[in-house]
């Protein structure tokens, strides 16, 4: 994390002067030696953490699960024994670790199953939605934001910028119900035409059709997420851009005779992305977490809403395995961003 | 300078690629709707129950939607029917013994699982057989065998089940929904061993019932064929398709949308908006369930010692009756519910109308707040300077934590009324919102002084009953227990132990309205409101869904998913809907058009200008 933030000061601070050339050399290894052994650090103190902030939950889970239904004592006793109520922290924590270390998530006290499988199962709607929504947002939010801060102050900037910062601050859910609304109910002469929930239709079955029909149940959830998340890339690029604007070198670059397209995506782009490749990785390493609010709005059966139900019950080895999933993405997009950095910038390298 | 060449390339690939995203997504609204057309008519769409699916293991599962699943694929004995009147399911008839330890089961001949091996009394008796003797497979249904003795199948269509006490409930034991269901002893023999992580999920799950189970995605679907050879009735739908929506308002756009037939668990706020919809019949079903709170009397153990955090002045019955008069219940129902409701009273809700009580006008606690006030007055709780009272005993100001469900807008509601009429009678509440979790944790503790809390029961209360016993109360480390308000009344529990082996059905209706009178004394459990239970479904696909004649304030019996599902049948209408589809269709290609139209513009725009770009 301290090497985001620095590599975020040093861009703004100073361009980068050349790229290419040099190669890493055996100054790397060093360098993604120490990365590995931070990583490796961060990751057991979150088990450490994780395990800690769900042990002093106040629940008794066996009540929460069994709440409604007749059962007798006995059954109770034996509930809280195959979930392993019955051990000292202490016990817990040692089988946390030990079980974790060796890739066993444990079994999920509400849904009686492997967590393992239980976030198996939601990975894949989870990265298709969030990696879609990311993939758009990123792509919209950058060409925008490019835009937007080479020409500030145009009508573009002035639509992009008011446009994206406007749907930012819309709540999610609220926006989430509106498009729903719009969209899969209809509103006056506007036929509702998409889904109003679910990642597919269960009766359409078959390649192409199915692919489809997902593609369809993707359209409104996916929307809702650009439509709140493209503004950050906007508002980084956009500033990026600006800080570079009066930059002697592109100045040089004018008086050499570039065409201004070519003096914005050869000189300044190049310079002024890396805050907004710090943004996509730790982006990406958030992605993994679902978003609760779409997830819920729009019945996505993603990781999002199993950890906010596993949140309710609680089921204290489904929510850790979910966030050992969670913290261990966002450490690797970070190992994977100071890696990437140091091929993006010679400044890193030097280091 | 070489370097920004492959960003440009990698942005330009990525603007493809959403393009294509966006156009192959596009396409996919124009095919979809077809294929939905096709199988229109022949399917029943529902929600899946309640919270969901934890588990098809039908040993181990708790939640709502898969007791919904288990009631559709796996048989039971018999079934209890709206008017609350049994009905034969497996066993055609059963009789019971003088000394009522005995129940014999005539096992119907002839039914075959879903993989054609035939039902027998074994099968029942290998289930219940199983679960009386595995703690993990009693994890579910342990506490409906408890009071057996023995199971055996003499033949193949005998079950003789032996009680260790008379058991009025025995008809309830085994029925759809809430009671046990039957498996096949063929198919489940082989997963004694590991029944604790066993799934239950090779599609089509052997069983019997009107369904079969053809697949499951968790937290996505449930997909059903019919079983045309149904005892009870074949139901007049192919296929039934239950879909999970993680919050009804979606739900309700579903419904309205044609991706549902059927939602239930409405808001009022819901119910009257689909109310004036054409095509749609939105209905209320009466309450099974009931809302109020729960006041701390005293939280004890079994063995009678004090345990949490209790306010001590709430011990106090006079100041209980003070929190009952306080509460205005009619206008709850009226701003709360808009008025889908009755005024709250009796424990059992009037869903079962041959169990529930109502006070006399002389025992009412009705809204009074001069009479609480009188009432604390006389009880020496004294007014101090800022209007609260304070308590003789403990000299405590009679201010009380009230607990409410964070996620329940309803509590949040009823908890602000309730605040300024406790503050009329000088009592101060200080409102605390929390998870569930969190609630039933400080619960089992005493840790609270007053809950909002809401309860429903089945066909038979007396599980609702059950947790207001003495053996309810917590062990004597204070663990344990599934009591409420740490209720413990000794004519209560003798009442309740007589309603256990009381076979005359005025008789243990007699029993539970006096138990319920006591309760109603005690007010540690002050009822404020029955909620109707809202629903609605489309007219246009779906006839049938609701069965029975609507009470005087037009609302209709409660059904269950079993006999819903039985009753459902296609609209005649649905089979010729594809106006509606034609809509869609002609919606989607609008769509698609526009997508393409967004997709040519920026292309076109990136041609433009790509004469000065490289």
């Amino acid at each position: 994390m301290a090497d985001t933030i620095d590599a975020i000061g040093a861009v703004t601070a100073e361009p980068a002067a050349s790229r290419g050339g040099r190669r890493p050399g055996s100054g790397f290894a060093r360098y993604l030696a120490t990365k590995l052994v931070a990583a490796a650090v961060s990751f057991l103190a979150t088990l450490v953490i994780g395990f800690v902030l769900f042990s002093l939950m106040p629940a008794d889970p066996v009540q929460s699960i069994t709440r409604g239904r007749p059962t007798s004592d006995a059954q109770m006793a034996q509930l809280r024994k195959q979930l392993g109520l019955d051990q000292s922290v202490p016990e817990r924590f040692f089988h946390f670790v030990t079980d974790t270390l060796s890739g066993h998530l444990g079994n999920s006290w509400e849904f009686q199953q492997p967590v393992s499988s239980l976030i198996g199962d939601r990975l894949w709607p989870t990265l298709l939605l969030m990696g879609t929504a990311t993939a758009i947002s990123v792509v919209l939010g950058l060409w925008l934001g490019i835009r937007s801060g080479w020409k500030h102050g145009s009508w573009l900037d002035r639509i992009a910028t008011g446009a994206s910062l406007t749907l930012w601050s819309v709540p999610t859910f609220w926006l989430g119900m509106i498009l729903l609304i719009t969209f899969s109910v209809g509103i006056g002469p506007i036929p509702g035409f998409l889904p109003a929930g679910g990642m597919s239709d269960p009766a359409i079955t078959g390649g192409l059709d199915h692919v489809l029909d997902v593609a369809k149940h993707l359209v409104l959830p996916c929307l809702t997420m650009v439509l709140v998340i493209f503004a950050q890339y906007v508002a980084v690029m956009r500033s990026s851009i600006i800080d570079e604007l009066g930059s002697p070198y592109l100045l040089t670059a004018r008086a050499k005779g570039l065409r201004d397209d070519d003096v914005r995506r050869r000189h300044a782009v190049p310079n002024a992305l890396l805050p907004s490749v710090t943004m996509i990785f730790m982006h990406l390493g958030t992605v993994l977490g679902g978003a609760i609010t779409v997830e819920t709005v729009y019945s996505w059966p993603g990781l999002g809403q199993l950890s906010y139900q596993a949140l309710k019950v609680p089921d204290l080895p489904l929510l850790q395995g979910t966030f050992i999933v969670f913290s261990a993405s966002v450490i690797l997009m970070n190992l994977l961003a100071d890696v990437i950095y140091r091929f993006l910038d010679p400044r890193v390298r030097a280091q | 300078m070489t370097t920004s060449a492959p960003v440009h390339r990698i942005g330009r690939k990525a603007a493809a690629l959403a393009t294509s995203l966006l156009l192959g997504t596009g396409a996919g609204l124009a095919f979809a709707p077809t294929a939905v057309a096709a199988d229109a008519g022949n399917t029943l769409r529902m929600p899946i129950t309640g919270i969901g699916i934890d588990s098809l293991n039908p040993f181990l599962a708790y939640f709502a939607g898969s007791l919904d699943v288990f009631a559709g694929i796996y048989p039971a004995l018999d079934t209890v029917q709206q008017d609350g009147t049994v009905k034969p399911y497996l066993a055609d008839s059963w009789t019971t013994s003088s000394d009522k330890l005995t129940w014999t089961f005539k096992i119907h001949k002839g039914l075959k699982w879903s993989d054609g091996k035939p039902i027998t009394a074994e099968d029942a008796a290998w289930t219940f057989n199983l679960i009386m003797s595995n703690s993990t497979a009693a994890t579910a249904n342990g506490s409906l065998v408890s009071n057996f003795a023995s199971v055996t199948a003499p033949d193949d269509t005998t079950l003789v089940v032996k009680t260790k006490k008379p058991q009025a409930t025995m008809l309830s034991v085994s029925i759809p929904v809430s009671g046990i269901p039957i498996v096949p002893k063929h198919i489940w023999e082989s997963h004694v061993k590991d029944l604790k992580s066993y799934k239950n999920d090779s599609f089509p799950i052997v069983g019997y019932g009107p369904w079969t189970l053809t697949d499951y995605k968790p937290e996505q679907y449930a997909k059903f064929d019919a079983n045309k050879d149904f005892l009870l009735g074949a139901p007049k739908y192919g296929h039934m398709i239950e879909q999970s929506f993680k919050n009804t308002d979606a739900a309700v756009a579903a419904l309205r949308s044609g991706q549902l037939d059927y939602v239930s668990g409405l808001n009022p706020i819901q119910y009257q908006a689909l109310k004036g919809q054409s095509g749609v019949k939105a209905y209320e079903q009466v309450g099974n369930r009931w809302s109020g709170i729960e006041v701390n009397g005293g939280a004890r153990t079994r063995d009678g010692k004090k345990i949490g955090t209790g306010h001590p002045a709430l011990g106090d019955i006079k100041v209980r009756e003070a929190l009952a008069r306080a509460i205005d219940r009619a206008t709850i129902v009226k701003k709360v519910r808009n008025g889908l409701a009755e005024v709250g009273g009796s424990y059992l809700p009037q869903s079962l109308p041959q169990y529930a009580w109502q006070p006399s006008d002389a025992e009412k606690f009705g809204y009074d707040p001069a009479k609480a006030n009188a009432v604390l007055d006389e009880a020496g709780y004294k007014k101090g300077s800022d209007g609260v009272r304070v308590d003789p005993k403990s000299k405590r100001k009679l201010e009380f934590r009230l607990g409410i469900h964070s996620d329940d807008d309803g509590d949040a509601k009823v908890s602000t009324y309730l605040a300024g009429w406790f503050k009329e009678i000088g009592v101060k509440v200080d409102i605390q919102s929390m998870s569930s979790a969190k609630l039933n944790a400080d619960l089992a503790k005493g840790d609270w002084d007053i809950l909002m809390d809401s309860w429903s029961t089945g066909p038979d209360p007396t599980y609702l009953l059950g947790i207001q016993t003495c053996s309810a109360l917590p062990d004597s480390k204070g663990e344990g227990g599934s009591t409420d308000s740490f209720f413990c009344d000794k004519d209560y529990d003798n009442l309740f132990l007589r309603q256990q082996s009381a076979f005359d059905d005025k008789e243990r209706a007699d029993l539970l309205r006096q138990m319920q009178a006591i309760l109603y004394k005690a007010n540690e459990n002050i009822m404020i409101y029955n909620a109707s239970g809202l629903a609605a479904y489309r007219t246009d696909r779906v006839s049938g869904i609701v069965d029975g004649t609507a009470n005087s304030a037009g609302a209709y019996p409660a059904q269950d998913s079993f006999h819903q599902y039985l009753n459902a049948t296609p609209a005649k209408s649905a089979s010729s809907s594809s106006g509606g589809n034609s809509g869609t269709l002609i919606g989607a290609s609008a769509a698609a058009v526009v997508v393409l139209a967004a997709g040519g513009v920026f292309l076109a725009r990136r041609r433009s200008s790509s004469d000065d770009r490289e």
